[in-house]
């Protein structure tokens, strides 16, 4: 793995040589900006129970579907389509550094558009007038909820800009099977209530763990189930890159 | 000594294709061997298993001694590679590309710095080391590409194509460059271009679809097949008298004549086997009491000789075919 440190320092080059990076961090800040305005004229309206950050966090499954396949169609699609993916494995790399290299720059690109939405909580503190709504906890366990739910949902993007060399393409898997991931396991989970297929389907989507995560509990089981699940997502990933066989 | 490259029985198979049929070839350290062959024949596939991009379907290979199927990382740090089209990240500046390059490969801080500025002197890119790869004319994209298999040193160069694309002044600052380099390391280029491997190497592979059908050095590939070339005679005489008088010479095959604007006859002859009948040519024009202007022999170049040899191979494929079909 001793040379993941050189492969990352040029995949967040990468984003940020090209227009792409801006702009999705432009897109991100603008719809969770908008968001979180509409969140806080609410709340001064109406108070709940809810907390202005369990609101922004409830809304992860937006830059999950649009942001992570504008960030991952390009790692292996672009460099199959140039041909680069040659120089790079003819040189002294295993696979696995390379798949490991581009998932880490895409997460920590990630976390650098969740780590800006720190300044709501500045916002909040400056003009909140109950203190007690900020606790620290909570907030800061949406943002590991954020950051492992995000990582897993990337780990499908690399997977998929690994089946193709056209990034378009690569896009609009990532991007289905993203929405099957979380969207529809939610409906499908919805359809048995209370039943055994019921709480299989709920474990498998994110909403309910989002839930438990923003309200400050942080559970071992989501993060097994999703730790695990993007190690075999690179697994499965490496090994398609090892066969060298797309279109 | 031991060979840089040995490759014992190497196949590869594409669904129902085969781009390589057992192939067997040996590259000794300090030559600079060129493969020759049309599109398609099999060239890049060869340095792509050497390099350890594709794996083979049957077959050995080693480089420096090394597995390259079992040890592909031990291997990969012996070759500095150059593949065809010669892929680059377009977003990147030379000098930080080559700096990136000199990472992966292993090279450590101090040495890292030596080789970049050392590449980059030697490929002649220093004025342009700032420039965005992107926006690069082909032949500055070509030497960067060439600086990059440069930067660790590579006991083995591997080189596709390396001056395809470019232009007559750019290609013989390629050629001088990788004549140069063949002095310290070996090289192994591929070329459909013919008088790129005459200028530049020291030993030639003649593949055509998957098959090595010759490796000799430039010189005594032409030598061998120099023997049965055509001679051109001029002559001053009278047409008929020429033609009848050469053609009954016993070592003349066939013969065309034609007569010249100002009284010579031109003719071109087809020794019989591998004769040189110009001295009895010679003899027979001054018997009959006429004029020689001119008796020489055209000189086979590779182009004819892989001309040549390939059409021999097309010709006993298609026999085969022909077998095959007649035995259903």
């Amino acid at each position: 793995m001793k040379n993941v440190p050189t492969l990352l320092r040029r995949e967040l080059g990468a984003y940020f040589a090209s227009v792409m990076g801006y702009v999705v961090i432009m897109f991100f800040l603008l719809v969770m900006g908008i968001f979180f305005a509409l969140v806080v004229s609410f709340l001064s309206r109406q108070p709940t129970q809810l907390t202005a950050m369990k609101l922004v966090f409830s809304m992860f499954w937006l830059p999950g579907l649009v942001v992570v396949p504008a960030i991952t169609m390009r790692l292996l699609a672009e460099e199959k389509r140039m041909g680069t993916i040659e120089m790079l494995m003819t040189a002294p790399v295993t696979h696995f550094e390379v798949v490991f290299a581009k998932w880490l720059g895409a997460v920590a690109l990630y976390a650098l558009m969740w780590a800006v939405t720190g300044l709501y909580i500045v916002i909040l503190r400056q003009f909140a007038g109950n203190p007690q709504a900020l606790d620290i906890g909570p907030i800061l366990a949406g943002y590991v909820g954020v950051l492992v739910i995000g990582q897993f949902l990337i780990s499908i993007g690399v997977l998929a800009s690994a089946l193709t060399k056209n990034q378009v393409a690569a896009a609009l898997m990532s991007f289905t099977l993203i929405f099957l991931m979380t969207l529809v396991v939610y409906w499908v989970s919805s359809l048995f209530p209370g039943g055994k297929w019921g709480d299989f389907f709920q474990f498998l989507s994110p909403f309910k763990h989002m839930d438990d995560f923003s309200r400050g509990i942080v559970d071992v089981r989501p993060l097994v189930l999703y730790l695990s699940g993007s190690a075999l997502m690179l697994f499965i990933t490496t090994r398609l890159v090892q066969l060298r066989k797309w279109r | 000594m031991q060979p840089m490259i040995k490759v014992d029985n190497l196949t590869k198979r594409y669904a129902g294709v085969t781009a390589l049929d057992n192939v067997t070839f040996e590259v000794k350290p300090g030559e600079i061997v060129g493969f020759l062959g049309p599109n398609g024949a099999g060239k890049s596939t060869t340095m792509r298993i050497l390099t350890g991009f594709i794996p083979a379907t049957a077959g050995r290979a080693h480089v420096a001694g090394v597995d390259v199927f079992e040890n592909s990382l031990e291997v990969r740090r012996h070759i500095g590679y150059m593949p065809e089209n010669n892929p680059l990240y377009e977003d990147m500046r030379i000098q930080e590309y080559l700096r990136f390059r000199a990472r992966l490969k292993g090279l450590g801080r101090a040495r890292r710095k030596e080789r970049v500025e050392r590449v980059l002197e030697l490929c002649g890119i220093r004025d342009v080391r700032r420039r965005v790869i992107g926006q690069l004319s082909k032949g500055y994209r070509q030497r960067v590409g060439l600086a990059d298999a440069l930067l660790s040193e590579p006991d083995l160069l591997i080189l596709d194509e390396p001056t395809i694309g470019l232009d007559p002044v750019q290609i013989r600052q390629v050629r001088q460059l990788i004549r140069d380099l063949g002095r310290e390391h070996t090289i192994l280029l591929s070329t459909h271009i013919l008088p790129e491997v005459e200028m530049t190497c020291n030993r030639v592979l003649i593949i055509h679809r998957g098959r090595i059908l010759a490796s000799d050095t430039p010189d005594n590939l032409t030598k061998t097949l120099r023997a049965g070339g055509e001679i051109q005679v001029e002559v001053h005489g009278p047409l008929d008298a020429v033609r009848a008088r050469i053609r009954d010479l016993p070592e003349v095959e066939s013969l065309s004549a034609k007569g010249l604007n100002d009284g010579y006859v031109r003719l071109l002859v087809q020794p019989k086997g591998e004769t040189d009948p110009r001295e009895q040519i010679f003899r027979a024009v001054t018997a009959g009491g006429w004029t020689l202007r001119e008796l020489s022999r055209a000189r086979t170049t590779l182009e004819d000789i892989f001309v040549q040899i390939t059409r021999e191979e097309d010709e006993a494929e298609e026999d085969r075919r022909e077998g095959r079909r007649r035995m259903r």
